[in-house]
């Protein structure tokens, strides 16, 4: 065995900092939570934290959403680059929600407070949540944005004073003034600078006990650990270039599946992933922005390859480098709309996949709905806007030994969903009238793909408004390994004795007495279905997670017969 | 005589007090009836059990059916639409990056649960009626069929109005006589219908394991001749009559760590001192919890299994840090403790069994902070060879000796004690500072001492006999009920009323209660309210004074709730925005008649001083008894205070003293200090 060698630090002293801004990291991100005032934030958790050192590394972050932790570091740079660091005073901050700047879509807005020990720059706290409404041409979603102007209010890379232009201030009063929910809003941006206060406070606590010098350098330590790591668990995987492909359905207009694809290439304890050949941007909001590619296949590598205790920071990225074309839908140039980039997102997320699966078949899974169904219900009332934005996944794919987890929010994400009495609390233009699993939705296989979710929105006043985006529509998840598709995903509703098909993609007028009903996809399955043991077969049976016809046609079960 | 018999994991541990008298006995448990291992206790300590009037039972049989899933076979029955909610859950994994992850699993299948047609408003008003007639139809073959022994109900919006609850619930005890039923609003009336369906299902899963229980055991009491009143502790620190449980068993799932607070608290207040925090630290885990004024915290969010329960319960934060912790390297090079543990089969590599791998208690030995012939009294053999071998390679690693490897580790497991504490005190816009540190369990006296230097803590208070402090808790604990009841109030000029008229009838419910369990101590009351700014979806709790309810206005509930919010999340105010209640929450209390106290049978004998490693260097350090303190006045740092079931480490510049009811006082020199 090799000695260990570390930053000079000693290795007590470097475990206590370490967990110290781990923790910090995750007290932010549950006080977030906790304080805030939308459900998007409060109930689903749509919101990330994390603490950079004063370069703007990310060190440590709470894992809450995938999506917006791989690329904090990225949206800080910019913001650097026009305000130095060494120019900040105490009290300012920077934000930005700009896609072409580093950031992810108009909703998420990143806010980072410079940490200061006796007048030094230590750090920066971070923070950021996705907003119920930031303006633009519809309430909470905008389907039909053709470019990102028309999605909300962009704030570029900026720098402000949270004394002076927030609390108040014209910073504060100008988004006010731009956004149609401004107390939940407001609210939510002031659990953020909250939390951002917490992380502070924590730092300083972290630097006062072990001094600056030493708390700097574990900070670097705690980078190259996770790089150490992330490589070591590289190289274990064999070299070689791999390829994986798959397709959104369409662009929300015409039918055309839009490809995209992955090489990706291990080389000894680094690895890379380009998506050249996928297709150009659209003229829709599917547009990934780079910053939210790269977190992307950052989380596959991570998921597939690594140990899940593996500390995710700036430091995870270096031995990975990702590069996709200039005008592709993974890297759009402005004013390309991005609000859906999740869309575009999951399957660049399900190509990489495809193509670690000849690498390391024993640590992929198949397949999974792999989708954002986005499913945003408003009303105009007397009182003003009401916005409800909801955020569900489907069935995760099989694994080599388990099945699928059931309709759990897509990897990218992980919102939690809005209880049915919370949202009989909060909203009276509908109500739930039914939210379950989706029978006989996850593929069949070894392994069988997770189930998908039904959920019925029962509507109680004219003039509502829904608006959606998802996918997987037309192409289903495929199986793995000789594992049978899961089940697309379906929009209906029920109008009078009328039952509509609704696309995926789009905006609708409803009115009192429809009834909407989602239902999502299910995973694909891994591994021959005949290889499926018969006791899980009859399980699923009695469960009523499969229909006898599945057990028949797959695994020549009698149901009747047992 | 009154005694208290509290079943943990691997040992049973039993204090009996008479006349200031006290007894202890601890007995291996016995997993598959933890009442055979609470019997032999009972046996071991050779108790004259006609004399016995109190006996205080906590155990794990609530607990165990649930992680082994051998708990009841239950029907659930749920708004029509609504059949998944346990499978569903909340829709989110709690390891982001685990793409083989799977939800906990519910403790009542998808073929068990039914439906049912109606639907209730969330502010109680009936959408959809139901038709009891109906039920009849829909459900009477599937019940039968099923032979179900217990049926929960929970549907959506019953913590509003319970009335299609109540009218399920009758209409099953007409129906089927012979099966138990629990309904979410006799469980908790809280909104969130899925911690409330995984709380009711859990609570009818784990009923008739415990009655059943409770009732074999209250029947071997009899045979043994006792005659007195039979308790059971409960998850929120206290304890009531044997009664109780026919409807409540999910109140004891915690019961032992309550317990052990309980202990804490009593021989703290003995030593003068009401604001604590707890540490509990035994073979593969650490429990901490915060104590102010003489109360423990309560939560409402807790979880077995993964699963969520919304029932009030000591909050006790808990990390995989104990003596049995394995110390290891990881494959980036990075220190760590746990969370494996040894266990107590093959155990740490100094219990000779086989273990290869190094955990903090060989760590101990080989710093000197254990010495093998003192190890439990003495009692167990301790191979220090096979200590220093297992941590040998990675000192290696690291290129320190031996000894200053394991002083490291210790500093590790240190510091993620530290971390459980800070999580119930600095983040709850607590300071640490302002409370004294009690610590128990077999290891706990070990690492208190450094886990107070680090958070600026100066007095550490360790009781006689803290390997046994549960069962003394027991003996301690009140007698204790608590009601929740979901009441959204807007706080404006009418609140204080409608408070108080709240309060009023939960107080005489809880009196009622009291007569009905033969308890003849009339109750204090601990009114709390759970508040919120309007918008926000969770509530802090705000504490009222019981005796100044009369008095109450709306500018103290605003002016206390905007504290409370400031000092948890650093932002808010009385001006900030208009904040409502949510919930009220009362808590029934009074105290057993005599408060015990423990004390240590007798001192053990020493031998000469010796060596112990921190900070760098070795150290000469004495051996002490609670008896050669009280000789000497005082003893300094460093120093060993050992006694039967545990040992207490003093550092350099921390001073011990023993008080008068056998605490040990242990407090940082140069320091003043005020008594709680």
């Amino acid at each position: 065995m090799n000695e260990v060698k570390q930053n000079h630090v000693d290795p007590a002293d470097q475990a206590v900092i370490s967990q110290g801004l781990i923790a910090a990291a995750r007290e932010m991100g549950a006080k977030l939570i906790r304080s805030a005032y939308s459900p998007i934030v409060r109930e689903a958790s749509d919101c990330a934290a994390a603490l950079l050192d004063r370069h703007g590394n990310v060190v440590a972050q709470a894992e809450l959403i995938p999506m917006q932790l791989g690329s904090i570091g990225a949206t800080f740079k910019p913001c650097a680059a026009l305000f130095p660091p060494e120019t900040l005073k105490e009290g300012d901050f920077y934000v930005n929600n700009d896609p072409f700047h580093g950031g992810q879509h108009l909703p998420d807005v990143f806010l980072f407070s410079p940490i200061f020990m006796a007048g030094t720059l230590v750090g920066f706290s971070a923070t950021v949540a996705h907003h119920l409404d930031l303006g633009g041409g519809a309430p909470g979603l905008n389907p039909h944005a053709t470019d990102v102007h028309q999605e909300g209010l962009i704030i570029p890379p900026s720098k402000y004073n949270h004394a002076k232009d927030w609390s108040g201030g014209p910073l504060e009063r100008l988004i006010r003034a731009n956004i149609r929910v401004p107390d939940q809003t407001i609210g939510d941006f002031n659990a953020q600078f909250a939390a951002n206060f917490i992380g502070m406070e924590r730092v300083r606590a972290l630097c006062g006990k072990f001094g600056v010098a030493t708390f700097e350098a574990a900070m670097a330590e705690l980078l190259d650990y996770s790089e150490r790591r992330m490589r070591h668990a590289i190289a274990e995987a064999p070299d070689g270039v791999y390829f994986g492909e798959d397709a959104l359905d369409d662009d929300g207009i015409g039918d055309e599946p839009l490809p995209v694809r992955a090489a990706v290439t291990i080389d000894g304890d680094s690895i890379s992933v380009d998506f050249d050949g996928t297709c150009d941007q659209v003229r829709m909001n599917l547009n990934c922005p780079f910053a939210s590619t790269i977190a992307t296949a950052l989380s596959v590598v991570k998921s597939v390859l690594t140990s899940p205790d593996i500390p995710f920071n700036e430091g995870s990225l270096r031995p990975v480098t990702i590069t996709a074309p200039y005008g592709s839908i993974l890297n759009p140039k402005p004013p390309a709309p991005v609000r859906a980039r999740l869309t575009a997102s999951y399957r660049a997320y399900n190509a990489v996949m495809k193509a670690l699966a000849k690498a390391e078949p024993e640590k992929v899974i198949a397949t999974g709905f792999d989708t954002t169904e986005s499913v945003c219900l408003s009303h105009l009332g007397p009182n003003g806007y009401r916005i409800s934005l909801e955020i569900f996944g489907g069935g995760y794919g099989g694994g080599p030994v388990e099945d699928g987890c059931d309709a759990v929010d897509s990897p990218m994400s992980n919102c939690g969903n809005v209880p049915i009495e919370a949202m009989d609390l909060e909203y009276d233009f509908f109500r739930i009238a039914a939210y379950s699993l989706r029978a006989d939705s996850g593929g069949q296989g070894r392994s069988r793909g997770g189930m998908g979710l039904c959920r019925h929105y029962e509507i109680l006043k004219d003039d509502v408004t829904f608006a959606t985006y998802s996918d997987r529509f037309r192409l289903a998840p495929d199986g793995l390994f000789g594992g049978a598709a899961g089940r697309c995903a379906e929009t209906h509703l029920k109008r009078g004795v009328e039952i509509l098909t609704l696309p995926s993609k789009g905006s609708f007028a409803l009115q009192k007495g429809d009834i909407l009903m989602i239902e999502t996809g299910g995973g694909g399955g891994y591994g021959n279905p005949t290889e499926r043991a018969t006791e899980k077969v009859k399980q699923d049976l009695e469960q009523a997670f499969i229909s006898p016809e599945t057990a028949r046609q797959y695994y020549s079960i009698d149901a009747a017969a047992e | 005589m009154r005694v208290g018999v509290e079943v943990g994991g691997t040992f049973t541990d039993l204090v009996a007090i008479e006349n200031g008298q006290v007894k202890i006995a601890k007995v291996p448990s016995v997993p598959s009836a933890p009442d055979e291992g609470a019997l032999a206790a009972l046996a071991a300590a050779k108790l004259q059990m006609d004399s016995v009037e109190d006996l205080v039972h906590g155990s794990t049989v609530a607990i165990n059916a649930i992680l082994e899933r051998k708990g009841a076979s239950v029907a659930f029955l749920v708004t029509k639409g609504f059949r998944d909610l346990l499978l569903l859950q909340r829709h989110n994994r709690r390891q982001i990056y685990d793409l083989f992850y799977g939800k906990p699993r519910p403790v009542v299948g998808r073929r068990d649960t039914f439906e049912i047609d109606e639907r209730i408003g969330p502010d109680g008003t009936i959408i959809s009626s139901l038709d009891p007639d109906r039920l009849t139809a829909s459900l009477s073959s599937t019940l039968k069929a099923g032979e179900y022994e217990a049926v929960a109900i929970c549907l959506l919006n019953g913590y509003a109005n319970p009335v299609h609850e109540r009218t399920v619930a009758a209409w099953v005890a007409e129906n089927f006589p012979e099966i138990s039923i629990t309904c979410s609003c006799d469980v908790t009336r809280e909104f969130r219908e899925y911690e409330r369906a995984s709380t009711t299902t859990i609570a009818a899963y784990v009923q008739p394991v415990t009655s059943a229980y409770i009732a074999r055991f209250a029947e071997s009491l009899a045979e043994t001749g006792f005659s007195g009143r039979f308790s059971i502790m409960q998850s929120n620190g206290g304890h009531l009559p044997a009664a109780a449980f026919s409807g409540n068993a999910i109140s004891s799932l915690f019961s032992g760590p309550a317990a052990g607070v309980n202990g804490a608290i009593r021989q703290s207040t003995l030593a003068g001192y009401k604001d604590l925090i707890t540490l509990d630290m035994g073979g593969t885990s650490t429990d901490v919890c915060v104590v102010t004024d003489g109360r423990a915290d309560l939560s409402t969010e807790t979880e077995v299994d993964g699963l969520p329960i919304r029932a009030p319960a000591l909050d006790i934060v808990t990390v995989g840090a104990g003596g049995g912790s394995i110390i290891w390297i990881d494959d980036g090079g990075m220190l760590r403790i746990g969370p494996r543990s040894a266990g107590a089969d093959p155990g740490p590599a100094c219990y000779g069994r086989g273990g290869e791998e190094p955990t903090i208690t060989d760590a101990h030995i080989v710093r000197g902070s254990i010495r093998s012939e003192a190890f439990l009294g003495g009692a167990m053999y301790i191979d220090d060879a096979a200590a220093h071998a297992a941590l040998e390679p990675l000192a290696k690693r690291f290129g320190m000796s031996l000894e200053e490897f394991a002083d490291s580790a210790i500093r590790v497991a240190d510091a993620n004690i530290v971390r459980a504490i800070q999580l119930v005190s600095t983040e709850r816009g607590r300071d640490p500072r302002d409370y004294v540190l009690t610590p128990y369990g077999g290891a706990g006296p070990l690492h208190a001492v450094r886990v107070a230097e680090e958070l600026g803590i100066g007095t550490v208070i360790v009781a006689p006999n803290a390997g046994v402090l549960s069962a003394f808790g027991l003996l301690a604990a009140n007698f204790a009920q608590y009601d929740t009841l979901t009441r959204k109030v807007p706080v404006n000029a009418d609140a204080p009323a409608i408070v108080r008229d709240v309060f009023d009838e939960m107080a005489r419910n809880a009196e009622k209660a009291f007569v009905a369990f033969e308890i003849d101590a009339s109750p204090r009351f601990a009114p709390t309210l759970e508040m919120r700014y309007v918008g926000q979806a969770f509530e802090i709790q705000v504490s009222l004074d019981p005796d100044n309810l009369e008095q109450l206005a709306e500018e103290e509930l605003t002016s206390r709730f905007a504290e409370a919010h400031i000092q948890l999340f650093g932002f808010g105010g009385a001006d900030f925005g208009p904040c409502e209640i949510v919930s009220f929450r009362l808590g029934a209390l009074a105290p057993p008649s005599d408060l015990p106290a423990l004390r240590e049978e007798e001192s053990l004998e020493h031998g000469p001083d010796t060596r112990v490693f921190d900070s760098g260097d070795w150290h000469d350090c004495s051996l002490n008894s609670r008896a050669g303190i009280r000789t000497l006045k005082s003893v300094t740092g460093l120093a060993l205070v050992e006694d039967a079931t545990s040992t207490a480490y003093i550092p350099r510049g921390w001073r011990a003293t023993v008080d008068s009811h056998d605490n040990l006082i242990i407090q940082k020199e140069g320091v003043p200090h005020e008594r709680g």
